[in-house]
C-alpha cells in the first residue's frame, strides 16, 4: 500500500508532474540534436539541481532521459542523421519512409512503439528487477565477448548490397574504436605519438560526420530539385497496425530490457540487435527492409526505450549503473544524501517506487509530445535544400563541438563526413562502421579479460565456454547466425524445402 | 601600434590592479578529470556549489575524460594562469611520469585545496574460499596462479595495493584481470569474474553492507569505524607500517603562475566549502577522510605521496621509467 502511495507521489504533486513533463519535452529536443546527448544534459542537471530536494531533481532527470532516448529518432527519420547512437537503426527504414512522403506516419509509429517499449521496460523493472539483475550479473567477460561477436555479425543485416563492403566498413569501425590509449594497459594504439590521438576518436563525432555531413554533401547533388512533399494523412497508427506489430514489439522489447540491464551494453546495441531480429523473423514485410519497412522502425524503437527501464534494474537493485545515464543518476542520488547501492531498495523502497512513478509519467508525456507538433516537424523535410544543407552542416559542427567542447572533434567529424560521403558514393554502408566502433572495446576488452583470467590458455577458455550454460547458448547462437549467412546454409535450406 | 600599446598597458594594469580585487569577474571553468558519476565527479560537484557561494561567482564544471586524466591535465596546463581554469582531479597525475603517460604532473600546478583521501579496502567474492586477509594470503600461497585479482591498469589503486602486498608478504602468484575502473571491476567481482578486488572503501561499502561481497581487510594502520570488525592489514603484517597510510585523494588545482591573491581567494573558498555540514556528512558516509589542506602543507603531502608510491611501483617492476630520472627521491633519503 505504501508502495502504491510512493508510486503515485509524482502524479499527485503538480510540481513534480510538471518537472517530468518539462524534462521529457526538453529531452525530445536534446535527443534530436546530434551531439547533444542525454548523458551530457543529465550531468549538467546535477549541478543545476544541487540545491533542490531529491525528488524534483530526479523527476527532471528521468524526464530528460526518457524523452532523449525517443528524440534521437526524430532527426534519424527526417534527415537521416541519428540524434543518438541508439537511433542508427531507426534511420535505415525511417528515412526512406520520409523520402516517400510518409514522415508523419513514420514518426507516429515510432512514438507509439517507443511508448510500448518504454512500458515493457518499466514493467520488468517494477515486477522482476531482482531476477533480471541476478541474471545480468551472471555475464562473465567471455559472455560479453560472445555477445559482441553476435553484434559484429549484424554487419550482415546492416549492409544493404555487398556483404564484402559491409565487412570492410565494420572492420574499419573496429579499428577506429581501438585508437587511443588502451584503457586496460594504457599502451598507445594507432596514435602515431600525437597527443591529439591519445584520447581516442570520439565516436559521436564519427557518427555525426558519417551521417550528418555526408548526407549534406550527398544532397548537394540535387540541390536544385524540389523537396519531397509530405502527405500528412494519418499520424496516430491505426489499432490494426499496432496489433499487427505487437508480437514483434514484445520480442524486441525483451531484447531491449536484457541488453539494457547488462552493465556494459546499452540502448545502442539493443536497437541494432532488435533490428536484426526483426529482419530475421519478418517473413514478408510489406516493403523490403532498408526501403522503408515499418518493422524496421518498430524493432529498434521498442528496444531502445525498453532499455531505459532495463538500465534502472541493476542501478536500483545493486547500485551498479546499467548505462552512462544511470551512472550519473547514481552520483546524483549520492550528492542528495542517499546511499545508492544494494541497500537502497531495502532502506528506502519509496525511492524505487518514486522512480518507477516518474518513468511511467515520463512515458505518457513522451507519447503526448511525440504525437503533437509532427506537422511542424515534417516541414523540416519540405524545406528547400539550399536552406536545409547549411542547417545540417551547422548542427553537425555544433553537435561535434558539444561532445567534449573540443575543436579537434569538429575536425574529426568533418574528416569522417567527407570520408563517409565517398563511402556512400561507392556503395559502402555506413551502419557497420558505427556498429564496429560501438563494439570495438566491448569485444577487445572482454576477450582480453577472459583469456587473462584463464592464464592465457585457449583450452581452458573453451572449456569455460562449453561448461557454462549461458556461454554455451551464446556460442551456439553465434555459430547459428554465422552459418545462416553462408551459401552452404541457403543451399541446404533450398534442398530441404524441395524434398518436403 | 599606439592602440596595441595602450591595450597592453591597460591589460597589465587590469591584471595587476583591479582584476585581483574583483576576482572572479567572469565564469570560472572547472575541468573534471574523470567521467560523470565517478568518485572525483561526485566529490567536485558536491563541494563546488558551496565554494561558488563564498566566491560570489560561478564555476562551470565540465568532465574531460581520456588518457587516465592526462587530457584534462594538459588542457588546464595549456590554459592561461589566471585562475579561471581549475583542474579538479585525483591522484593519478603524480604517477604519469614514471608510468610513461605524460611529461607533466601536479608539480606544474598549485594545490588550491586537497579535499579528501580515501582508504583502500580488500573485498572478495562471497564464494571465495577465504574470509580474512590472513586466510587469503595462505590460500594464494597454497594455490599459486589461481586467485584472480581485479586491476585498473598500471598505476591504478589496485596495482599499488597489490605491489604493497607483494612487498610485505613476498611475491604472490595471482592473476591480474584488467578493468577500466573500479565500478566495472566490482560488478565483475559480484558475478564471480574475479575473486579479490582492492578498491576504495567508498566504492564497495554499500555492497559490503548488503552482503553482496565480503570485506577481507582495510588497507590502513587501524580499523575503519565505517566497517567495524574488519581487521586492518597492519594488524596482521606489521610490515605495512612502512607504506601506510596510503590512499587516493581528490584536489582542486590551478596552473603555476596564477596570481597569489587569486590562489588565496580560491583556497579560502574551498577550505570554507569543505567545512559545510552536508559535504562532511556526504564524505564521511562514504568513508573518505577529510583533509582540506593547501599551500606548503599540500605540497609536502603531494611530494611524500609521490615518492612513496613511485618507488613502490618501481620496486615492483611496474614503472616505465625510474623515479630517479624525474628527481623523485626514495622515501627516507
Amino acid at each position: 500500500m505504501t508502495a502504491l502511495m510512493d508510486f503515485l507521489t509524482v502524479l499527485t504533486q503538480p510540481q513534480l508532474l510538471l518537472l517530468v513533463g518539462l524534462g521529457t519535452f526538453a529531452g525530445v529536443y536534446v535527443g534530436a540534436i546530434p551531439g547533444l546527448s542525454v548523458t551530457m544534459a543529465v550531468s549538467i542537471l546535477i549541478s543545476f539541481t544541487f540545491s533542490w530536494d531529491v525528488h524534483p531533481a530526479i523527476a527532471l532527470m528521468i524526464g530528460i532521459y526518457m524523452g532523449g532516448v525517443y528524440g534521437g529518432s526524430r532527426t534519424a527519420i527526417l534527415l537521416n542523421i541519428p540524434g543518438a547512437p541508439s537511433a542508427i537503426a531507426t534511420a535505415l527504414d525511417g528515412y526512406p519512409m520520409a523520402q516517400r512522403g510518409e514522415a508523419g506516419t513514420a514518426i507516429g509509429v515510432t512514438t507509439v512503439m517507443s511508448f510500448i517499449g518504454g512500458f515493457i521496460g518499466i514493467g520488468v523493472l517494477a515486477l522482476a528487477a531482482p531476477f533480471v539483475s541476478d541474471f545480468a550479473l551472471k555475464f562473465q567477460p567471455r559472455d560479453y565477448m560472445l555477445l559482441a561477436i553476435l553484434g559484429i555479425l549484424l554487419v550482415g543485416s546492416l549492409s544493404q548490397g555487398s556483404l564484402v563492403k559491409g565487412i570492410f566498413a565494420g572492420a574499419l569501425g573496429i579499428a577506429i574504436g581501438a585508437v587511443g590509449r588502451d584503457p586496460l594497459t594504457f599502451a598507445e594504439r594507432f596514435t602515431f605519438d600525437l597527443r591529439l590521438m591519445e584520447g581516442g576518436i570520439s565516436f559521436i563525432a564519427v557518427m555525426i560526420g558519417m551521417f550528418g555531413v555526408s548526407e549534406a554533401l550527398l544532397q548537394l547533388h540535387h540541390v536544385d530539385k524540389d523537396a519531397v512533399r509530405q502527405k500528412i494523412t494519418r499520424i496516430v497508427p491505426s489499432l490494426a497496425t499496432v496489433k499487427k506489430h505487437l508480437p514483434l514489439s514484445l520480442q524486441t522489447s525483451s531484447i531491449g530490457v536484457v541488453i539494457g540491464a547488462l552493465p556494459g551494453t546499452g540502448g545502442d546495441i539493443a536497437a541494432l540487435m532488435a533490428y536484426d531480429h526483426a529482419k530475421r523473423v519478418t517473413k514478408n514485410p510489406e516493403v523490403p527492409f532498408g526501403k522503408g519497412a515499418m518493422e524496421g522502425l518498430v524493432a529498434p524503437e521498442t528496444a531502445n526505450n525498453a532499455a531505459v527501464g532495463g538500465a534502472f534494474i541493476p542501478m536500483m537493485t545493486l547500485g551498479i549503473p546499467g548505462d552512462a545515464v544511470t551512472a550519473i543518476m547514481i552520483g546524483a542520488l549520492f550528492i542528495h544524501g542517499l546511499n545508492p547501492g544494494p541497500m537502497l531498495m531495502i532502506d528506502q523502497p519509496d525511492m524505487f517506487w518514486f522512480i518507477v512513478g516518474c518513468l511511467v509519467a515520463a512515458n505518457f508525456f513522451m507519447l503526448l509530445f511525440g504525437l503533437t507538433g509532427i506537422r511542424l516537424f515534417t516541414k523540416i523535410v519540405e524545406m528547400p535544400r539550399s536552406v536545409l544543407i547549411p542547417l545540417i552542416m551547422l548542427l553537425s559542427i555544433v553537435g561535434a563541438f558539444a561532445v567534449n567542447n573540443s575543436i579537434s572533434d569538429v575536425y574529426w567529424m568533418l574528416g569522417f563526413g567527407i570520408f563517409g560521403y565517398f563511402m556512400r558514393h561507392y556503395g559502402y554502408p555506413l551502419g557497420p562502421v558505427i556498429l564496429g566502433v560501438i563494439l570495438s572495446r566491448l569485444l577487445d576488452d572482454n576477450w582480453r579479460r577472459a583469456i587473462i583470467s584463464e592464464r592465457e590458455d585457449l583450452g581452458r577458455f573453451f572449456e569455460g565456454v562449453v561448461t557454462s550454460p549461458l556461454s554455451l547458448v551464446l556460442f551456439v547462437a553465434v555459430i547459428l547466425v554465422f552459418v545462416s549467412q553462408t551459401p552452404v546454409w541457403r543451399w541446404g535450406k533450398s534442398k530441404l524445402f524441395k524434398e518436403s | 601600434m599606439k592602440r596595441i600599446l595602450f591595450g597592453a598597458v591597460a591589460a597589465l594594469a587590469l591584471t595587476a590592479g583591479f582584476a585581483a580585487a574583483e576576482y572572479p569577474e567572469k565564469e570560472i571553468q572547472g575541468i573534471i578529470q574523470w567521467g560523470a558519476g565517478g568518485s572525483t565527479d561526485t566529490v567536485m560537484r558536491s563541494v563546488t556549489p558551496h565554494a561558488e557561494e563564498i566566491l560570489g561567482g560561478s564555476v562551470v564544471m565540465q568532465n574531460m575524460t581520456g588518457a587516465v586524466g592526462a587530457i584534462a591535465l594538459n588542457y588546464v596546463a595549456e590554459a592561461d594562469a589566471d585562475g579561471y581554469t581549475l583542474l579538479m582531479g585525483a591522484e593519478n597525475p603524480m604517477l604519469y611520469k614514471v608510468m610513461g603517460l605524460g611529461d607533466r604532473d601536479y608539480g606544474e600546478f598549485i594545490p588550491v585545496s586537497l579535499l579528501a583521501r580515501g582508504t583502500p579496502l580488500l573485498v572478495a567474492n562471497n564464494d571465495a574460499p577465504f574470509d580474512t586477509y590472513a586466510e587469503m594470503i595462505a590460500y594464494i600461497k597454497a594455490n599459486p596462479g589461481e586467485v584472480r585479482f581485479g586491476s585498473t591498469g598500471p598505476g591504478g589503486l589496485p596495482s599499488v595495493v597489490t605491489a604493497m602486498i607483494n612487498a610485505v608478504e613476498g611475491e604472490l602468484d595471482v592473476i591480474a584481470v584488467p578493468y577500466d575502473g573500479d565500478g566495472p571491476a566490482l560488478t565483475g567481482l559480484q558475478g564471480g569474474a574475479i575473486d579479490v578486488m582492492p578498491a576504495v572503501l567508498g566504492a564497495a561499502i554499500e555492497a559490503v553492507r548488503a552482503g553482496n561481497m565480503k570485506a577481507l581487510a582495510v588497507v590502513d594502520l587501524t580499523e575503519n569505524d565505517k566497517l567495524p570488525g574488519v581487521q586492518s592489514v597492519a594488524a596482521v603484517s606489521p610490515g605495512y607500517a612502512t607504506y601506510l597510510p596510503w590512499g587516493p585523494f581528490f584536489g582542486v588545482f590551478v596552473k603555476k603562475g596564477t596570481p597569489d591573491d587569486v590562489v588565496a581567494k580560491l583556497s579560502a573558498a574551498y577550505a570554507e566549502a569543505a567545512k559545510n555540514a552536508e559535504f562532511i556528512e556526504l564524505m564521511e558516509g562514504r568513508g573518505f577522510t577529510l583533509m582540506g589542506i593547501s599551500g606548503a602543507e599540500a605540497d609536502a603531502f603531494l611530494s611524500k605521496w609521490q615518492q612513496g608510491t613511485a618507488w613502490l611501483l618501481q620496486d615492483a617492476g611496474l614503472t616505465k621509467a625510474s623515479p630517479e630520472e624525474f628527481g623523485i627521491a626514495r622515501p627516507g633519503q
